[in-house]
């Protein structure tokens, strides 16, 4: 078969495109495909044109594309926005009236009334009119059907979708079909949360954000956690201090705007040393910017944010396995280092679903760093490497402060005091820069050209995706910000002979992180119109720069 | 636990002489009585302080506290008591703290009856920042930013109090210190939210001692919300010769607390914490 097929799905808010997105890409996975399912849709609950790509391969396939061999289209605006990228030989399959040739016409109208359905069948018949068209077993189809949709109805309307329509070409199943792991980034942050031994998620809605609330609540009670939504994003950010401080292993989520809201706690975080993990899914442009699109612009605002000089823990994990480990790792240091944690994800990670053939078990256990019952205490007891173990109120009397403190946590003005706590709380993130540089993946390299290409966080998708059509050149994806992989990065610019940074904002804030650490200015490609790039794009720019002619 | 020490020896940096005094006196006394008493567990109480002059309180105290941020002292007891429901959780805020820079925190934890006691210390000025005008003080407090006087009208915060459903209001003055007292120990004892409006003079920057000492008079407490409501409204934080402050207190009922309905049964640092990777895994199998 071919590398990959891409097929799109559009129509309006509301019509249902993400769910059948999901089981169309669900369903190919149970066949043996690896599928990937990028998300694109406006600031509105219906109407307007939302369109959702499902791209998949018999070989592990990161990214979409925006050429499309298959289109599904539930209006015929979809047609009229899309029409430039439809591939030669795309196969349209729809109800419209329209004058394209490859055309499999579905008379949706006729089959909903036949079966006295609601008109969001209109997917599941195109859906089974897909199935037919490449020759599919459609019993994979309904089984995904009937886990996703409550409606018998789907059942009926992707059968007779199924018979109305008409075999186009015979796709080859994949030989081996074992069992896969399908999710997106939200599920992949929630489920690392539970692994953590999540008590309580506190969160204000906010878009890309909120759909780890919706998840996360969805599984209240299976795993026993609270999902708190409080008045602002203030509240959320302090209410989770106290509850940290009081014994609870918590997390808080939002995007770019209540994560300014929440820059003071953060600060409060770093001078009251209470674990704090911080799920921030970017979204795009300054402000309100838009919503529901995707940018990787607030690196420097994680990395920056809260005044005063206080350690914290970035971490930018590119694609949905890798953060469901990430997020573990953000639990375990957090906690472990009494520091802020912060998962830095974006919408297209948040919402894009991925395939993965294996889930290995993590190696971190849970621990949530109490001391019981201590005999003799002190919040901020000095250490040798800077950091004081916790107790909690009830074990203990814990004083913690915003002030500057002395050991006991009483507040304090000394300039001697205030020197050693100051040196206490830097130096703390000097043990656990050792930890994780011994531990864990900060930073990984993909193929083996004498080139580089280096990003980070979600852009990691497609630049995989791009590599095999890129002649000599390997990938850096660099997943811990801070601390920040130095010598791997220094290293691995060092040893290539061209070196480009691809990142998904306007002003190479990757590219000036790097400078910082090593010194090195390294040319860029970037973009910032919120959407994530695609390997097509990442293909034709690097060429264009090995050209002399980005 | 009867030994320990309520009070640090932390040196009090309060103006000599200020009001702030009786409120940590007061709640000395009524701790280690309540305590006596087998009321509470001075191991489980924390005291969550915000920022201007009252915040000094938490140095001291020997027991748990959480000198917070400006205005969000509500918040973070919000979080420490859904993380242990065994706690006795006291906030010590200000007039400034509470109701300028935390007001939306103020309303919506007495909407969700979470189970915290509010002490306002209200001077009615920012004392700490040299007295400027804060929500409660009166039309026409001159402060260095309204030489001219205060042009806006004050909040009452009472009557927002009881519209935003808080399940115990009252109001206080630290020269009634045995009536403080008593209040203090009612709303510390109280299930759900409490909130006390202490009448605290600045003697520096606004000393309303002797107004309010002339204009201030016990109640007992209202028969129904209405007649609280009512009552309420009596005085409006202006400082005129008709005023007349009631203090008491205006409203106590029973109802769910935040933690009952969320259905918080265990304290959360006790919990055992067990991988369930296998389970999780099952989650997102294709």
């Amino acid at each position: 078969m071919k590398m990959k097929i891409n097929v799109l799905i559009g129509g309006k808010a509301g019509e249902g495109i993400d769910a059948s997105s999901q089981i169309l890409a669900k369903s190919l996975t149970k066949l043996g495909f690896y599928s990937f399912v990028y998300r694109d849709y406006g600031s509105f609950i219906t109407g307007g044109h939302n369109f959702n790509v499902i791209s998949f391969s018999e070989k592990p396939v990161y990214s979409h594309e925006l050429s499309f061999d298959v289109v599904i289209a539930l209006d015929e605006n979809t047609i009229q926005i899309h029409k430039k990228e439809f591939k030669p030989r795309c196969l349209l399959i729809s109800d419209v009236e329209t004058s394209y040739r490859r055309y499999i016409k579905i008379n949706a109208k006729e089959i909903i009334e036949k079966i006295n359905a609601k008109p969001i069948v209109k997917n599941s018949i195109f859906l089974g009119a897909f199935f037919k068209a490449f020759d599919l077993p459609l019993n994979f189809l309904l089984e995904t059907i009937k886990e996703k949709l409550k409606d018998e109805k789907n059942i009926e309307a992707a059968k007779l979708g199924y018979e109305y329509s008409r075999k186009v070409e015979k796709l080859q199943l994949p030989k081996e079909k074992k069992e896969k792991f399908f999710f997106d980034g939200t599920t992949a942050v929630g489920l690392g949360a539970i692994y953590s031994g999540l008590d309580i998620y506190f969160a204000y809605p906010m878009t890309p954000a909120t759909p780890l609330l919706h998840y996360l609540s969805s599984k209240r009670e299976k795993y026993g956690i609270k999902t708190i939504q409080l008045e602002n994003e203030i509240a959320v950010a302090n209410a989770a201090l106290g509850a940290s401080y009081a014994g609870a292993t918590c997390m808080i989520g939002t995007s770019g705007g209540g994560f300014d809201l929440m820059c003071e706690a953060m600060s409060l975080q770093g001078m009251t040393e209470i674990p704090l993990v911080v799920y921030f899914a970017q979204r795009a442009s300054p402000s309100t910017g838009m919503p529901t699109y995707t940018m990787q612009s607030d690196l420097k605002l994680a990395l920056n944010c809260g005044h005063g000089e206080f350690p914290r823990v970035v971490i930018a994990p590119g694609d949905a396995k890798e953060a469901f480990y990430k997020t573990i790792e953000a639990f375990y240091l957090a906690y472990k280092y009494n520091v802020l944690s912060i998962i830095l994800s974006d919408k297209h990670l948040a919402e894009s679903f991925y395939t993965f053939d294996s889930f290995e078990e993590p190696e971190i256990k849970v621990e949530n760093f109490i001391l019981k019952n201590p005999k003799s205490f002190k919040t901020y007891s000095l250490t040798q490497d800077g950091v004081s173990i916790r107790s909690v109120p009830g074990e203990a009397f814990v004083k913690v402060n915003s002030y500057e403190h002395d050991e006991y946590g009483f507040t304090t003005e000394d300039k001697k005091v205030a020197k050693v706590m100051q040196e206490k709380r830097m130096k703390k993130f000097k043990a656990l820069e050792k930890e994780v540089s011994e531990k864990f993946e900060m930073a990984k390299i993909y193929g083996n050209g004498e080139n580089l290409i280096i990003s980070f966080g979600s852009t990691k998708g497609a630049i995989l995706d791009a590599l095999p059509y890129l002649k000599n050149f390997r990938f850096l994806h660099i997943i811990y910000i801070s601390p920040f992989p130095k010598k791997i990065v220094k290293e691995e610019i060092e040893r290539s002979k061209r070196k480009i940074i691809i990142e998904n904002n306007a002003s190479g804030q990757l590219g000036s992180i790097i400078r910082e650490n090593t010194g090195v200015e390294i040319e860029e490609i970037l973009k910032y119109d919120g959407r994530p790039f695609t390997s097509e794009e990442i293909v034709f720019n690097v060429k264009r720069w090995l050209s002399g002619r980005y | 636990m009867a030994d320990i020490e309520i009070r640090s020896n932390y040196r009090i940096t309060w103006c000599p002489g200020c009001f702030n005094n009786v409120i940590l006196n007061s709640f000395e006394k009524v701790l280690s009585e309540l305590e006596k008493g087998g009321k509470i567990d001075l191991k489980k109480i924390v005291v969550v302080a915000g920022i201007g002059c009252h915040g000094k309180i938490s140095d001291y105290l020997n027991i748990s506290t959480f000198n917070a941020l400006h205005g969000r002292a509500i918040p973070t007891a919000l979080g420490i008591k859904l993380a242990n429901k065994e706690l006795k959780v006291v906030c010590f805020v200000g007039d400034g703290d509470t109701y300028a820079e935390g007001l939306d925190h103020l309303i919506h934890a007495a909407r969700y009856n979470v189970d915290i006691k509010v002490f306002v210390h209200n001077n009615q000025n920012f004392a700490l920042t040299v007295g400027q005008s804060t929500p409660t003080s009166e039309k026409g407090f001159k402060s260095k930013v309204r030489p001219e006087g205060e042009r806006e009208e004050p909040i009452n915060p009472l009557s927002l109090m009881l519209a935003s459903k808080a399940s115990f209001v009252a109001r206080a003055f630290v020269l009634e210190k045995e009536h403080l007292e008593k209040i203090m120990r009612e709303a510390i004892l109280h299930k759900g939210f409490s909130f006390v409006d202490i009448l605290q003079p600045c003697i520096v920057f606004h000393n309303t001692a002797r107004f309010i000492s002339e204009h201030a008079y016990k109640i007992e407490k209202p028969k129904s919300f209405e007649e609280a409501l009512k009552l309420s409204l009596e005085w409006d934080y202006n400082l005129e010769e008709k005023s007349k402050i009631p203090i008491g207190i205006f409203w106590s009922e029973e109802r769910e607390t935040f933690e009952e309905k969320e259905g918080i049964e265990e304290v959360f640092y006790r919990r055992k914490k067990e991988e369930k990777f296998d389970e999780l895994i099952k989650e997102v199998i294709a």
